[in-house]
C-alpha cells in the first residue's frame, strides 16, 4: 500500500486551548483522528492544509475549528498530494529551500528592474498617455501656459503682421495633424536664457520664440521645426515622459519603502514638461513626421536639416544657456537626426 | 518542540498559587528567512505587486509559525486573496490621489479623497484589527478584535483634532487612547485582555524623550561652536588652510554645519526610535489576559532603539540585502526578553461561543474584511 497515511499530530477541537496528542489515519475518503478520546471522522474533501513554509509544523484544518498540527512533513506532503492542494506554493516552498535559488532571484531581481525601466515602464507610459482623456490635456496646458509666461518667457516683440503669416501657416498645417488637440501657436521671446527654442505642450499649445523666427532663413525651415512640434503632440510625446517620470519615483518611493512620499516627491507635472526630456525614438519619430510634411510641401528635408545645424552651432558658440526649455539638451545626437532626414528624402526621391 | 518547556516554576507564597513562567522562544533563521524573503521580492516585482499579498501572509507565517511559547507556536492564517482585495482598493485610491494631485483643475477629487480617507481610516483600521486578530490561531483558538468602530473614532479621529489645539499637549493623550483601544479589545478564546495603565506614564516617556532631545541638540550645537571658536582662536585655520582665505573658514563653517546636521538627524532618528520602543515597553509589561495571565518584559528600549538604528544603517549599506537579518535581530531581541506568567493552565481557555464575523452576510463580511496592511 503506497498510499496509507498515518501519522502522529496534535488535535485541538477548536473548543478550548488544551492540545491532545493524536493518531490520524487516512481510511479510504475519510481521515480518521484518534485523540486520547473519542475518534473522530473527517471526510477528505472537508480537510483544508495550511500551505507548507520552510520546516514549520504542519496544519490541518478541520471542520468546525478543529485543527490538527504535525511535524510529520512527508505524511503531510503525501495528503495534499492525494487532496491537490497548495500546488503552487509548493513551487514557492522549493524556491525558498534552495540558496541557489536565492541567489537566482537576488540577480532575477535586479534584472527585472533593469529591464523594466528600459522597456515596461515605456509601454506602460505610452499606454497610458493614449488613454489620458482630452480634458486632462487642456487642463495642463492651461496649467504649463501660466508657469512658463510667470517663470521663463517674454512677450513676443515680432510684428503683428509676421505673426499673423506664421499662425495662417501653422493651422494649415495643425489641420493636416488632426486629432483632438486644440492647437495654437504661441510667439514668446526667449531671452538670453532660452534663446532660439520651439516646444510643444500635450494639448497642442507650441511655443516659438522669436530668437528662432530671427535664425531662421526661410518660413519653411520655421515650419519644419513646427510639423516636429506637432509630430510630439500627436504622439503624446509629452505625456509619455510625464508618465514615466511618476512611474520611476512611484518605483524608487516602494523601494524604498516609502510609497506615502511618491505623491509629493513626484513634483509638478509642468515642471517635467518644460524639461522636455524626449527619448531618441521620440526624436525621430517627431523627425520622420516633419520630413514627410516637408517632403509633401516642397520635396526636400534641407530646410530642417539646415536650421538644427544652425541650432547646434548657436548653441555651441553660447554656453550660457539654461538647461530647462532647451530645445537642444532635448535633442541629442543632430548628425545622426540629419542623416534620418536625409535618408527620408532619398526614399521619397526615388 | 521539546525545548519550549515550562522553565522555572516560581516557589509560591502560602496563601498565593503558584506562578508558571514560560518564556516566549523565537527560532527564526536570518538564511532561511532570506531566501523566503528574496523570492517574496522576485516573485512581487515579476507579477507587479499581485503576489504582495501572499509575500505578506507569508511573512507573517514565518514570524508567527517560529514563535513558541509553552511547546505550541503561534500561527496566521489570512487569505491572501482578501488581502489583495484590499490591496487593490488601496491602491486605486492612492493612484487616483497622486495623478489628481498633479492637475490643477482636478485638486477637488484630491481634496474629496483625502478627506474620505481621513473619515475612513478609523473604520478601516478597525477592520484591519478585526481581519488580523480573528487571523492569529494559538493553541488552536483565535484571537478576536472586540472594539467597536465607534472606539475607534474617539481614539483615532476626535481626540486627535485636539493636538493642533493644545500645541501638542494632549498627544500623549491620544496615544494613551490609542493603546487602550488596541489592547483592552483583544481576545484570546473568550478570554479578555485588560489593560489598566497610567496615562501618566506616556506622559513621563515623552518627556523624557523631549529632554533628551533638546539636551543633545544643545551640546550638539555648543560642540559645533566651540570647534569653530577653536578652530579660529588658535590659528589652526592658517595651518589647514596655508595659503586661504576668508573663504575656507566658511567652508570649514559648512563642513561643521553639515556635521551637525546630520548628527541631529540621526539624533532625532534615535530618540524616535527609543519613544517607540519605551512605548512598546509600557504596553506589554504587565497586561493581563483574564485574571490568571500576564505579559513580563525585561527589555531595555535604549537597547531596542539602538537595534532599529544600527539595523537601517547596515540595511542602507547592503542595499537593502540585509532587511531579513535585519527583521529577525529584531524579534530575536523582543521575544527573548518577553514572559508570561500565570496561575492557571494554558490548556484551559475556552473558545467563544460565536464567532463575530458570522454578524455581518457572508459577502459583506467577505468584502470588508481585509487587511490594508496598517
Amino acid at each position: 500500500m503506497t498510499d496509507a497515511v498515518h501519522f502522529e499530530a496534535i488535535f485541538f477541537d477548536g473548543l478550548s486551548s488544551r492540545p491532545q496528542p493524536a493518531q490520524a489515519t487516512v481510511d479510504g475518503e475519510t481521515l480518521v483522528v484518534r485523540p486520547e478520546r473519542q475518534e473522530q471522522r473527517y471526510a477528505l474533501s472537508t480537510l483544508k492544509v495550511q500551505p507548507p513554509l520552510g520546516r514549520l509544523r504542519r496544519v490541518i484544518r478541520l471542520p468546525g475549528g478543529a485543527r490538527l498540527e504535525s511535524d510529520d512533513q512527508a505524511a503531510i506532503a503525501q495528503l495534499e498530494r492525494r487532496l491537490h492542494q497548495n500546488g503552487r506554493l509548493w513551487a514557492v516552498q522549493r524556491l525558498e529551500a534552495r540558496w541557489q535559488a536565492a541567489l537566482l532571484s537576488v540577480v532575477g531581481v535586479v534584472l527585472f528592474g533593469v529591464l523594466f525601466v528600459l522597456y515596461g515602464l515605456p509601454a506602460l507610459a505610452k499606454a497610458a498617455a493614449a488613454l489620458t482623456p482630452p480634458p486632462v490635456l487642456t487642463s495642463l496646458d492651461r496649467q504649463t501656459v501660466r508657469l512658463v509666461d510667470n517663470e521663463y518667457l517674454q512677450p513676443s516683440t515680432l510684428g503683428h503682421a509676421r505673426q499673423q503669416q506664421l499662425s495662417r501657416a501653422f493651422r494649415q498645417l495643425a489641420a493636416e495633424a488632426g486629432g483632438p488637440y486644440h492647437y495654437r501657436l504661441l510667439f514668446r521671446d526667449g531671452g538670453r536664457d532660452v534663446g532660439a527654442n520651439a516646444f510643444a505642450l500635450p494639448d497642442g499649445s507650441v511655443f516659438v520664440t522669436d530668437q528662432l523666427v530671427r535664425l531662421a532663413h526661410s518660413d519653411q525651415e520655421i515650419l519644419g521645426v513646427l510639423a516636429h512640434e506637432l509630430g510630439h503632440v500627436k504622439h503624446r510625446h509629452a505625456m509619455q515622459s510625464v508618465y514615466s517620470g511618476l512611474g520611476l519615483t512611484l518605483m524608487i518611493s516602494v523601494v524604498a519603502g516609502d510609497v506615502t512620499s511618491a505623491a509629493t516627491v513626484a513634483g509638478a507635472i509642468p515642471a517635467v514638461l518644460l524639461q522636455g526630456k524626449y527619448s531618441r525614438q521620440m526624436e525621430s519619430q517627431a523627425d520622420a513626421d516633419a520630413g514627410h510634411w516637408l517632403m509633401r510641401h516642397g520635396g526636400t528635408t534641407r530646410p530642417l536639416q539646415d536650421i538644427l545645424q544652425r541650432l547646434v552651432a548657436q548653441d555651441e558658440d553660447s554656453k550660457t544657456h539654461s538647461r530647462v526649455l532647451d530645445l537642444l539638451a532635448s535633442h541629442p545626437g543632430v548628425e545622426a537626426r540629419v542623416a534620418q532626414l536625409k535618408a527620408i528624402e532619398a526614399e521619397s526621391g526615388r | 518542540m521539546a525545548e519550549a518547556s515550562p522553565s522555572d516554576v516560581t516557589p509560591a507564597e502560602a496563601a498565593a498559587p503558584p506562578v508558571t513562567t514560560y518564556p516566549v522562544q523565537f527560532t527564526g533563521e536570518p538564511g532561511e528567512y532570506f531566501r523566503l524573503w528574496i523570492v517574496n521580492v522576485l516573485l512581487s516585482v515579476v507579477t507587479l505587486g499581485i503576489y504582495l499579498p501572499w509575500a505578506r501572509v507569508r511573512t507573517r507565517q514565518y514570524f508567527y509559525g517560529h514563535t513558541w511559547l509553552d511547546g505550541q507556536n503561534f500561527e496566521y492564517t489570512a487569505n491572501p486573496v482578501a488581502l489583495l482585495r484590499g490591496y487593490l482598493l488601496v491602491g486605486v485610491l492612492f493612484a487616483a490621489y497622486s495623478i489628481s494631485q498633479q492637475f490643477q483643475d482636478y485638486w477637488w477629487i484630491t481634496g474629496l479623497l483625502g478627506l474620505l480617507f481621513f473619515a475612513l481610516y478609523p473604520f478601516l483600521l478597525y477592520r484591519s484589527l478585526r481581519f488580523n486578530a480573528a487571523n492569529t490561531i494559538h493553541r488552536g483558538l483565535s484571537f478576536q478584535f472586540v472594539g467597536r468602530p465607534g472606539g475607534a473614532y474617539v481614539a483615532y479621529l476626535l481626540i486627535m483634532l485636539s493636538v493642533p489645539f493644545s500645541l501638542g499637549l494632549t498627544f500623549p493623550l491620544a496615544v494613551w487612547m490609542q493603546r487602550r483601544y488596541l489592547l483592552t479589545h483583544v481576545a484570546y478564546g473568550t478570554t479578555r485582555a485588560e489593560f489598566n495603565k497610567d496615562v501618566g506614564v506616556v506622559y513621563t516617556i515623552f518627556l523624557t524623550a523631549v529632554a533628551v532631545m533638546i539636551a543633545a541638540s544643545v551640546v550638539v550645537g555648543v560642540l559645533a561652536l566651540v570647534g569653530v571658536v577653536a578652530a579660529g582662536g588658535l590659528g589652526r585655520l592658517d595651518d589647514w588652510f596655508p595659503n586661504g582665505g576668508p573663504e575656507d573658514s566658511v567652508v570649514l563653517f559648512i563642513i561643521l554645519g553639515v556635521i551637525a546636521y546630520v548628527l541631529l538627524l540621526l539624533l532625532y532618528a534615535s530618540v524616535g526610535q527609543y519613544l517607540r520602543a519605551a512605548l512598546l515597553r509600557y504596553s506589554l509589561q504587565d497586561l493581563y489576559l483574564g485574571r490568571t495571565l500576564r505579559l513580563q518584559t525585561s527589555l531595555n528600549p535604549v537597547r531596542l532603539a539602538w537595534i532599529n538604528v544600527s539595523n537601517v544603517a547596515v540595511q542602507l549599506i547592503t542595499l537593502g540585502l540585509a532587511t531579513p537579518w535585519a527583521a529577525i535581530r529584531r524579534t530575536r531581541y523582543l521575544m527573548a526578553h518577553l514572559q508570561v506568567q500565570t496561575i492557571a493552565s494554558l490548556d484551559d481557555f475556552q473558545a467563544a461561543a460565536t464567532p463575530q464575523e458570522s454578524a455581518l452576510g457572508e459577502a459583506a463580511s467577505e468584502f470588508f474584511n481585509f487587511d490594508l496592511g496598517f
